[in-house]
């Protein structure tokens, strides 16, 4: 029995520990369920299984009524996974096999993304922490990209409930030590080496190369200069290795304040101004230092001052924009709006949907940070000015808004390599505590905000606003938005470029692959049939840079106002609009996990499915023309057909599956009783009290 | 006028001695102010596209701004409407009307004069402008906005004229006025050839096509109201079943509000009946036969009758009203509401939310008629205004036909025009203070589909928008009557029975005043070719909606008794009853409102042995693929911006999503070449 067991389990993972979690009697429900059950837990190289319950009943979440599947919750060291007892559930639509995502199933989350656990003590519910006195009968987990899981744990021993519940608390809600981040026994591990396509890859900006060829790219070589004096880290940890500095700024003077109060280039616009950023002098009470820091920066301002820079203009992001508390209560707020235990919960909500959205005031940050990005624009733009963010440690802010300015300003930034490029740059090499900021280690919440995701909303509103101007899709964003918690990609798990470096140190004498997979959440996440889906087919990789306009506008309103009224370049300038009704909610992101939202054989992906077919029909017109033209052996057109054989996808593709479909949820479930469910609990639970004597 | 007495004063005056409608103060306007011989030159290129009877009453050269280019042009007032002349701009022959340029009298909300920054001056009928205007703003009611702006030096009497010319012929205005003399060019009429007409209705084979195309074999077209003496809201013809007697329908018609009895609405292919019926009558006594009589109607032959209560949980016509002119307020581009209060106020409007509430509605309705065979009657007490919203929206759902251009067009005719919906009073031009624009909460609904659906309807978002324009613009009598009898009366259809009882319908001066055939759907009155091109929406998707009905169960006209189960659908749920009709056991007690007596508690056990009251039930029989399910969550129903807020033109961002149009030029443009090529490349 237990051979049966370990046998299985063993082929994937051989893991000693494994034995000892397995007790007989598990293995005495149902021998041959178990036996199959193992072999569809599907573990990733290095992944280690820590505990399991079985009888976890997975509630539905769409009604009321407490009817669910059956199955085994599993903890390993990277996910939670539920597997169902009902293997009928394992063959479902077309749609579910084919769009499946690559690392994380339907039923499993993994650790990084869990939210907040609550469990449920006699109907009430509770946050779940620490050392737990008494078990609950019920689990609600809230995950960070909104999904909801509701497991009873009624049906299930004492003892796996209490091994699996903390378990689970003690693994994603305990600080943890960087070390004990999954994506190193992963990296110890894994195999694949992901090949590097020379001609579209994403720039890591890890080579002073890298910096030579941006500057190239944006016409910034003339003014400023790819410098390596941080190399090997010496002067700083918060700074990449390679960074670029204005031409006549002495090497030595970085180093003086560890790379404090020195402008970094960001980006230059093709008028010649140019972006850059500069982390505050650390506040000091000492008068003499005060004086000698002041001389510092007149020294610096004087150069940047002086021809050939334009004027230069500070926007101090400490002092007079948003603050990181407001940003992260305002997402707190906000998210509650979609972690719906139940729908009748959902429907109480909706009738105030407005006022509670506008509360949150997250859309009136998104707006602010967009009208905060336009301001920039029309500065670099319109007034030829430099501009210099100002930030405690450039590391929040400054990446938000410079890479929201490149994104409006840069076409290329609106290609996919370009965007990952642009991630890279700001973010990674900029130095954004992703480990802090997520909270990956649970070691405080008091540093989480959701910086990045507040980005890729501010993307999302250009991108919902200009859609042909993007090369990716809205789907593309999510799915970068979810890579943040899947811990087998290294770059969003560090506080800066330093920290990736010491600590992959050993990994890369083992030759492993992670330093150059590092931003490849995206290349293959899905398989490749949704590939057309992320990549927007209309977008086009152009690096044509903008035409040089001659108006000189002197207010911001007006430079808003003349752009649109003018029709949009999409490889151009692009700015957002963001009047009241204008900034709106992401509702991919946010709302794909709820089924209420699910509109079947609806939504964009009606379209869209229409936009590929005609897109079809115009390559395969287009490749006839061209083989009359050259009366050559023309290439045989492959047209996209991914959509074609599945009928109707639902407004969720490819999130939520096609679930079949009954007519019920649009009636209110207030009069119905679930008669036929309640009995059948109640014989299984008679079945386990049998069980329990033997 | 010959039907002055009827109760209704319609200012409509066909007669060709008098073609300016009783207008006759502002001739001398036109008389005096007009500075003569700038008039002659430009006279002739002003008046070619008047229609008969319209006249000039004043024009001020301008420019037309807040959109994209800024036009000259030269602003004109007549005692019709107000228009918008760009210079060089022509009116074609095919349409005499211009959806872009014409501001019809009716449709005009308010009047704004600008001097300067600060001076804004508000033009109430009746009020005298305190200064000479450089720009003015029309706000329609259709949320358009016509802002002008006068040009400077010598013309400043004319810029006073022209608005003051806009003011009074807008007080002097009504809705039941009408455009004389349209009539459709032959250009127009043979490109209206090419697609099939709309039906309608108007004459018993319309009904009979309709019936047939229905599949509705039950049932047969009652010719009892030819006349209009049994209800003059009703149309003339209507289906009942087919085993009902005309004088059955006769008696069993007064037994309701307004005569408006129970009538099929649709015949779902699967076999469930839609009916839609008025209140119950309490204050009339029938006979027992007559209560059966009136049973077997609802029943349809169905052996489960479902009663839906349509006003349940629906707002009511005040409530509709008020939440539209606080939309109103809120779109205009001089709206208060900050940016980050505006979804607050968005929200407090509440016409988002009764959208929610119709939607929902809709969609339970639905369930109600695709899960079983059965007939569901829709009860509101008028029967004229949420009925058809209801019943409309259910076929939306459920019929892919409806759901194609011509589908939709006879559809608004049947369960709008044809049923009676009372359009001139719901659009509050008459003097009963009932208006209510429940037709545009239709059409809002509509587009809310449309967005979430956006490959299940061949019509576009901007087919929706001209039809919502059309509501006030008259030119035809669609939407200037409330009733079927008052339409026909205007529209000088006659036949052996109206001549033979009101004489005075010979002497009618048919087609002199209208063309008979005009209705809304002869698009090319108001829209060019290349804008009804626009109807279509380029990315429906016909063949993604499969004819997959299968009929589930015979209908069986031939059972005979009373119907085996009876419910009241309200709040959501449905709740037994144990009687239809409110009058067969105690009258006095059933006169009051809660006429329902739900079944006194019998076993749950047995109810969840119905259908409705075992989800798993439910689940076991998938909806057909033709089906729409709408999403009503509060971040999935949305504000119509294209059509709200085009008066704010700084938020206007091209009417039609580029993109697929745009690809669809490009298609046409390969496939052409490709035309091109292929001869050459076969002769060589």
């Amino acid at each position: 029995m237990l051979g049966k067991g370990v046998g299985v389990g063993g082929t994937k993972a051989p893991k000693p520990s494994f034995v000892s979690y397995v007790r007989p009697e598990e293995i005495h429900t149902n021998n041959q369920e178990v036996a199959e059950k193992e072999v569809a837990l599907h573990l990733l190289p290095g992944e280690q299984l820590l505990c399991e319950a079985s009888t976890v009943l997975k509630y539905v979440q769409e009604d009321a009524c407490q009817h669910g599947i059956y199955g085994k919750l599993i903890c390993t060291d990277f996910k939670i996974a539920f597997l169902s007892d009902d293997d009928s559930t394992l063959d479902n639509d077309v749609c579910e096999t084919q769009f499946k995502n690559k690392v994380i199933g339907e039923n499993e989350i993994t650790l990084h993304c869990v939210d907040q656990i609550y469990g449920v003590f006699d109907e009430k519910k509770k946050t779940l922490f620490g050392q737990l006195k008494k078990y609950p009968e019920k689990l609600i987990i809230h995950c960070k990209d909104l999904r909801v899981f509701h497991f009873g744990l009624r049906y299930t021993k004492e003892e796996e409930v209490k091994r699996i519940v903390s378990g689970i608390i003690h693994h994603t809600q305990a600080p943890k030590l960087l070390k004990r981040l999954f994506l190193f026994s992963y990296a110890a591990t894994a195999q694949d080496k992901p090949v590097r396509d020379p001609q579209n890859h994403t720039v890591m900006f890890d080579t002073l190369q890298d910096w030579c060829w941006e500057l190239e790219r944006t016409r910034g070589n003339m003014k400023y200069k790819a410098v390596s004096v941080n190399k090997g880290y010496k002067v700083c940890e918060r700074l990449p290795a390679y960074f670029v500095i204005p031409i006549p700024l002495p090497e030595e003077e970085v180093p003086r304040f560890q790379g404090h109060g020195i402008p970094i280039w960001c980006w230059s616009c093709h008028n010649g101004c140019a972006l850059l950023k500069m982390s505050a002098l650390p506040k000091e009470q000492d008068d003499g230092i005060l004086q000698i820091q002041k001389s510092f920066l007149d020294g610096i301002y004087r150069i940047i001052h002086r021809p050939p820079y334009e004027n230069v203009k500070t926007e101090d992001l400490s002092s007079n924009f948003l603050s990181l508390q407001e940003i992260q209560s305002a997402y707190s707020k906000f998210k509650q709006l979609f972690l719906i235990d139940n729908s009748t919960e959902f429907w109480d909500t909706d009738i105030k949907w407005f006022s509670l959205l506008e509360s949150s005031s997250w859309l009136d940050i998104v707006r602010r940070c967009l009208k905060k990005a336009i301001e920039i624009a029309e500065c670099l733009e319109a007034q030829n000015m430099n501009i210099l963010l100002l930030e405690e440690n450039a590391s929040d802010l400054c990446c938000l808004l410079s890479s929201l300015v490149q994104v409006m300003m840069d076409p290329h930034c609106r290609t996919r390599v370009g965007f990952q490029s642009l991630v890279q740059k700001e973010w990674i090499m900029g130095g954004h505590c992703f480990l802090d900021r997520c909270n990956h280690l649970r070691q405080s919440d008091k540093e989480e905000v959701p910086m990045f995701l507040l980005f890729l909303d501010c993307v999302w509103q250009l991108m919902h606003q200009h859609p042909p101007a993007f090369e990716f899709t809205e789907t593309y964003l999510t799915v970068l938005s979810d890579s943040l918690y899947i811990p087998i990609f290294s770059t969003f798990f560090f506080n800066s470029p330093h920290q990736k470096d010491i600590n992959m140190h050993h990994q890369r004498q083992l030759s492993l692959p992670l330093t150059q997979s590092k931003s490849s959440p995206k290349r293959g996440f899905f398989r490749e049939e949704t590939d057309h889906l992320i990549k927007n087919l209309l977008g086009k990789r152009i690096s044509k840079l903008i035409n040089p306009s001659d108006e000189l506008q002197d207010s911001f309103r007006e430079f808003y106002d003349s752009w649109h009224s003018k029709p949009s370049d999409h490889h151009g300038l692009l700015l957002p609009r963001i009047e009241g009704p204008e900034v709106k909610v992401w509702a991919q992101r946010y709302l794909r996990w709820i089924p209420e939202a699910q509109i079947l054989g609806g939504g964009r992906v009606a379209t869209m499915s229409k936009l590929l077919e005609m897109m079809a029909e115009v390559q395969s017109l287009q490749e006839k023309i061209e083989e009359r033209n050259n009366s050559q052996g023309a290439l045989q057109a492959k047209a996209p057909s991914l959509l074609r054989n599945s009928a109707r996808l639902s407004s969720l593709f490819p999130f939520a599956l096609l679930q079949r479909h009954s007519s019920k949820p649009v009636l209110p479930t207030s009069g119905w009783k679930t008669l036929g469910d309640e009995e059948d609990l109640a014989k299984r639970e008679d079945e386990f009290v049998d069980l329990g004597d033997v | 006028m010959w039907w002055g007495g009827r109760g209704h004063s319609f200012n409509i005056a066909p007669q060709k001695d008098n073609p300016e409608l009783g207008l006759s103060a502002p001739k001398s306007i036109q008389g005096s102010g007009m500075p003569e011989p700038r008039r002659n030159q430009l006279g002739s290129c002003l008046t070619s596209g008047c229609l008969s009877g319209e006249q000039i009453l004043a024009w001020a050269p301008g420019i037309r701004k807040g959109l994209e280019p800024e036009l000259p042009g030269t602003l004109i007032c007549t005692n019709l409407r107000v228009t918008f002349q760009p210079c060089g701009w022509q009116r074609s022959q095919d349409t005499p009307l211009s959806s872009e340029y014409d501001f019809a009298l009716v449709n005009i909300g308010q009047i704004e004069a600008v001097s300067g920054l600060s001076r804004v001056q508000l033009l109430r009928p009746g009020s005298l402008l305190k200064f000479i205007p450089e720009e003015i703003l029309i706000h329609g009611r259709d949320f358009r906005l016509l802002r002008v702006g006068f040009e400077a030096g010598g013309l400043k009497p004319q810029a006073f004229q022209v608005t003051m010319a806009i003011v009074k012929a807008k007080a002097q205005s009504s809705q039941g006025q009408q455009y004389a003399g349209i009539i459709l060019s032959k250009a127009g009429q043979s490109s209206a050839s090419r697609n099939p007409p709309i039906p309608l209705l108007e004459t018993s084979e319309d009904w009979e096509t309709e019936r047939k195309k229905q599949g509705a074999r039950d049932w047969r077209v009652s010719t009892v109201n030819e006349r209009f003496d049994l209800a003059t809201s009703l149309s003339r013809y209507f289906w009942v079943p087919k085993r009902t007697l005309d004088s059955e329908v006769r008696r069993t018609f007064g037994h309701f509000h307004q005569s408006r009895g129970p009538r099929l609405s649709w015949h779902h292919p699967a076999g469930s009946d839609l009916l839609r019926s008025g209140g119950f009558c309490t204050a009339s006594d029938p006979n027992k036969e007559d209560i059966r009589a009136v049973e077997s109607m609802l029943q349809a032959g169905h052996s489960d009758v479902v009663l839906v209560d349509t006003m349940d949980e629906l707002p009511s016509l005040a409530d509709v009203q008020l939440a539209h002119s606080k939309l109103r307020t809120l779109c205009q581009p001089d709206s208060s509401a900050a940016e980050d209060k505006w979804l607050s106020v968005l929200e407090g409007t509440r016409w988002l939310d009764y959208i929610r509430s119709c939607l929902r509605k809709a969609s339970d309705i639905t369930v109600l008629v695709t899960s079983r065979v059965r007939s569901v009657v829709l009860q509101e007490h008028s029967d004229r205004d949420f009925n058809g919203l209801l019943s409309s929206l259910v076929q939306l759902l459920s019929a892919p036909e409806a759901r194609t251009l011509l589908g939709f067009q006879s559809l608004v005719q049947r369960e709008w025009v044809a049923a009676g919906h009372p359009f001139l009073t719901r659009f509050g031009e008459t003097t009963a203070s009932e208006e209510a624009p429940v037709f545009l909460l239709f059409l809002d609904c509509v587009w809310q589909l449309l967005q979430q659906f956006p490959a299940e309807f061949e019509f576009s978002e901007f087919f929706l928008l001209a039809l919502h324009d059309s509501v006030r613009v008259p030119d035809t009598l669609t939407f200037l009557r409330d009733t079927p009898w008052e339409r026909g009366k205007q529209s000088g259809q006659s036949n052996s029975y109206t001549k033979v009882y009101t004489p005075g319908y010979c002497q009618l001066p048919a087609g002199d005043s209208i063309n008979p055939q005009l209705s809304v759907w002869n698009w090319s009155l108001r829209y060019s070719n290349e804008q009804r091109l626009q109807f279509h929406n380029p990315g429906y998707d016909p063949e993604s909606c499969p004819d997959s009905w299968l009929p589930r169960q015979q209908s069986s006209f031939t059972v005979p008794g009373p119907p085996s189960s009876v419910w009241l659908f309200s709040r959501g749920a449905l709740t037994p009853l144990n009687q239809l009709c409110p009058w067969r056991d105690s009258s006095s007690m059933l006169a009051i409102s809660s006429r329902w007596f739900p079944r006194p508690a019998i076993s749950s056990e047995s109810m969840a042995d119905q259908e409705w009251g075992l989800p798993s039930h439910w689940g076991a029989c998938p909806l057909p693929a033709g089906l729409l399910l709408p999403r009503c969550l509060g971040p999935q129903i949305k504000l119509w911006k294209r059509c709200y807020l085009r008066g704010r033109p700084e938020i206007q961002m091209g009417l039609l999503a580029p993109t697929i149009s745009g690809l669809q030029d490009e298609l046409a443009h390969l496939q052409e070449l490709l035309r091109k090529w292929t001869p050459r490349i076969n002769n060589s």
